[in-house]
């Protein structure tokens, strides 16, 4: 079905160590294969190879030859492809050429010229096989990443290929939307689909992965059967700088719970768009000053409008913040919060490293910014454009502008998603010196191993509501794993 | 950007709404006052409001009737007593705003009622040619986009205090822009990733499965710009 002979493939411009070496690969028909490694061990540079991205879009020097059922990769144009490679990528919100779900799942079926009632009963069928009903004929601004994703599946559903690739799905999602996307695999691996699933987050394809690929700089290190890999002992993941393999170790790992003394209140938070629905309603919460606050609660459930509101970014918004004998209100909060936003590319705004803290700063002081430079392992890119450092980098310059701007609160909007196990733990070990230097932090995540590595405090929303706060110690393990084991 | 394919309330096709927005920007824009011109520019200008009434976008309608309202009453009533300066940036800003307005207006009609794949069935009715069809799909695409980012951005720069008056105002665009524009391109190159991989720009006959056709409101319309504009040139090029 797919056949990779001795393929060597470089980026333009990049340097040698993000390309392919050496690679030889088969997969069988009907076979589910997940490859994992670190973040730039060529994971996704070999899904694009088997959906023809590479040669026909990304550019670089590639030798060897890729044949996907009997065709040669470099010598089919990708609309020819379409038919036989489809593809789900990594982020849901840039993967939509429609903006409502029925279009778009129309959308590679009218591309290949297909007539109107063929085009109607394939999205009827698809619909159908992947329970996409509901989502139908909905604005994509209206989904949640989980039903995104779902969108991006059936519209590759749609043209019913017989090789499905998937770059990092699960990135963006929250638990229903794994569980989701889940099922969705399962559905295609019962059809007889042949599945490439390029991932960090290793537990869901339990059960489901025939076979296991353990890559590293730019080569197929590893191999297993997947119930081989998932025996594995957790020390096995560790080395090689994988993420848990089941959530059910996280059980073992062990919490320290600290001592809350002084406690932060947030009062009187309420909001919504229109009278009908609330989108969030908490009267009063208290949380410890001081600590390590995970936000945990499902998508749409209120998690980012809190975060918005502590930061003072809400309009209209009346809510109270007393913490360290003072009262906040929402506009004030804009200089006593900051937010280490998801896409950090939004916060960075001038030519260096440097620059970046010493705008944030209300009196430039450069010892100052290359001390906190310092703190944060940036000091040797200083002089570096913000634009051109790698995504860990740049969240840790956003962490510099806050310290740089004295601000006692920060807040990260899911900091790990898409990472993988060492990178997860600097953010970590980033946020657990945050809260040495005696700041409070906020963490909005779905991911329960960043909790376990750093967090000392729960804070459960569910529909707009505070269903539980709670100090992260043994029993408060137990409470936050009851949620997203479901 | 419209978004949802739920039966929509409205009534032209793709096609009648972009000569309609050509025209009204290139009549107001371009015609002179006087004549038959009397007649026409104030039709023209009813358009727009006409449009987001019939398609129950009320507080459009209303905005759009009072910015017009304004800029009119000041054109006529506060040129004539003003002098000097004043009466110069009053012309100057009046003048402008009663002219690009409803043609603004109508831009964004056009892109609030229109999902991209009628705007792309409409496109492959007029027979352009896919090099052309594809990246303006993709800019119509793009608009909700930007102002998602843009919104995100604007967030970035309220928490780092950069806010009018903050000093550098010319700074100030080149935060916005910056961040905007990197993230643009990233946005852009995964889109066109996707769509490649659905076979977008096969050299095939593309087919759609959005029902859009010219209706009579479609030829009413129509005909109001083609008189429209066979006057404009009367005006331009006859009268000299």
């Amino acid at each position: 079905m797919i056949n990779l002979k001795d393929i060597q493939f470089f980026y333009t411009g990049a340097s040698e160590a993000s390309g392919l070496k050496q690679i030889n690969l088969h997969i069988k028909r009907g076979e589910t294969v997940l490859l994992c490694g670190e973040s730039g061990c060529g994971k996704t540079t070999l899904t694009r190879l088997i959906n023809g991205l590479i040669p026909h879009f990304y550019e670089g020097t590639l030798t060897g030859e890729v044949m996907i059922c009997g065709k040669r990769i470099s010598d089919t144009p990708l609309y020819d492809l379409a038919k036989t490679v489809g593809s789900v990528f990594q982020n849901p919100r840039s993967q939509f050429f429609n903006v409502d779900t029925t279009s778009e799942l129309a959308f590679g079926c009218e591309n290949l010229g297909m007539n109107e009632e063929e085009v109607l009963s394939r999205i009827d069928r698809t619909a159908e096989a992947l329970s996409l009903n509901p989502l139908l004929g909905r604005s994509i601004f209206e989904l949640s990443g989980g039903e995104k994703q779902k969108i991006a599946c059936g519209s590759v559903g749609t043209l019913g290929p017989d090789i499905i690739v998937l770059d990092e799905p699960t990135s963006n999602l929250d638990i229903l939307g794994i569980n989701d996307l889940k099922s969705i695999i399962s559905k295609w691996k019962i059809q007889g689909k042949t599945i490439l699933i390029a991932e960090h987050r290793l537990y869901f394809m339990q059960g489901l992965a025939d076979r296991v690929l353990y890559m590293k700089n730019g080569e197929i290190r590893e191999e297993y059967t997947g119930v081989q890999f998932y025996e594995k002992p957790s020390s096995f993941f560790r080395e090689r700088g994988l993420r848990i393999s089941a959530l059910a170790k996280l059980g073992k790992k062990k919490v320290c719970p600290v001592p809350e003394q002084k406690v932060l209140t947030v009062e009187n938070l309420e909001f919504s768009y229109s009278k009908a629905k609330k989108l969030i309603d908490i009267p009063r919460v208290e949380l410890p000053e001081a600590g390590i606050i995970a936000i945990i609660g499902h998508n749409g459930a209120g998690k980012t409008t809190f975060v918005r509101s502590l930061c003072g970014l809400l309009k209209k918004d009346k809510s109270i913040l007393k913490y360290n004998e003072s009262t906040l209100k929402a506009r004030k909060r804009l200089d006593s919060c900051y937010m280490v936003m998801q896409d950090v590319n939004h916060q960075l705004f001038t030519e260096s490293v440097l620059d970046e803290v010493l705008l944030s700063m209300k009196k430039e002081d450069r010892e100052n910014a290359e001390k906190i430079l310092d703190s944060l392992e940036l000091l040797a890119f200083k002089d570096h454009h913000p634009m051109a450092l790698s995504g860990g980098q740049k969240q840790r310059v956003a962490v510099a502008q806050a310290l740089a701007s004295g601000r006692d609160i920060i807040v990260f909007d899911e900091p790990t998603s898409g990472l993988d196990l060492r990178h997860m733990e600097k953010v970590a070990e980033c946020i657990r010196q945050l809260r040495q230097q005696g700041k409070t932090v906020f963490i909005v995540t779905h991911d329960p191993e960043l909790i376990l590595s750093c967090c000392t405090h729960i804070l459960h929303i569910k529909k707009g509501r505070a269903e539980g706060s709670y100090l992260l110690n043994e029993a408060g393990k137990k409470r936050m794993m009851d949620f997203f084991c479901l | 950007m419209k978004s949802t394919s739920k039966s929509s309330k409205t009534v032209l096709d793709p096609r009648t709404k972009m000569l309609l927005a050509v025209t009204i920007a290139s009549v107001l824009i371009g015609g002179g006052s006087g004549g038959i011109m009397n007649i026409i520019r104030p039709a023209l200008v009813l358009v727009p409001l006409l449009l987001f009434c019939i398609s129950g976008k009320w507080k459009s309608a209303a905005i759009y009737a009072a910015a017009y309202l304004c800029a009119f009453a000041g054109e006529l009533f506060l040129v004539p007593v003003t002098t000097g300066f004043m009466n110069f940036m009053i012309v100057a800003c009046c003048g402008m705003f009663a002219r690009f307005m409803p043609g603004i207006a109508m831009g964004s009609y056009l892109v609030n009622t229109t999902t991209v794949s009628e705007f792309m069935a409409a496109m492959e009715r007029m027979h352009l040619p896919q090099k052309l069809s594809i990246p303006l799909s993709v800019m119509f695409r793009f608009f909700p986009t930007v102002g998602e980012e843009y919104g995100a951005i604007g967030d970035a720069m309220r928490m780092r205090g950069i806010r009018f008056g903050g000093g550098k105002p010319g700074k100030m665009l080149e935060y916005r822009m910056v961040p905007l524009m990197v993230s643009c391109v990233k946005i852009g190159e995964e889109l066109s990733a996707s769509a490649l991989t659905r076979g977008l720009g096969a050299p095939i006959h593309r087919t759609n499965i959005c029902k859009i056709g010219i209706r009579p409101y479609d030829l009413a319309a129509m005909l109001l710009c083609v008189v429209s504009i066979i006057f404009l040139l009367i005006d331009k090029f006859s009268v000299i």
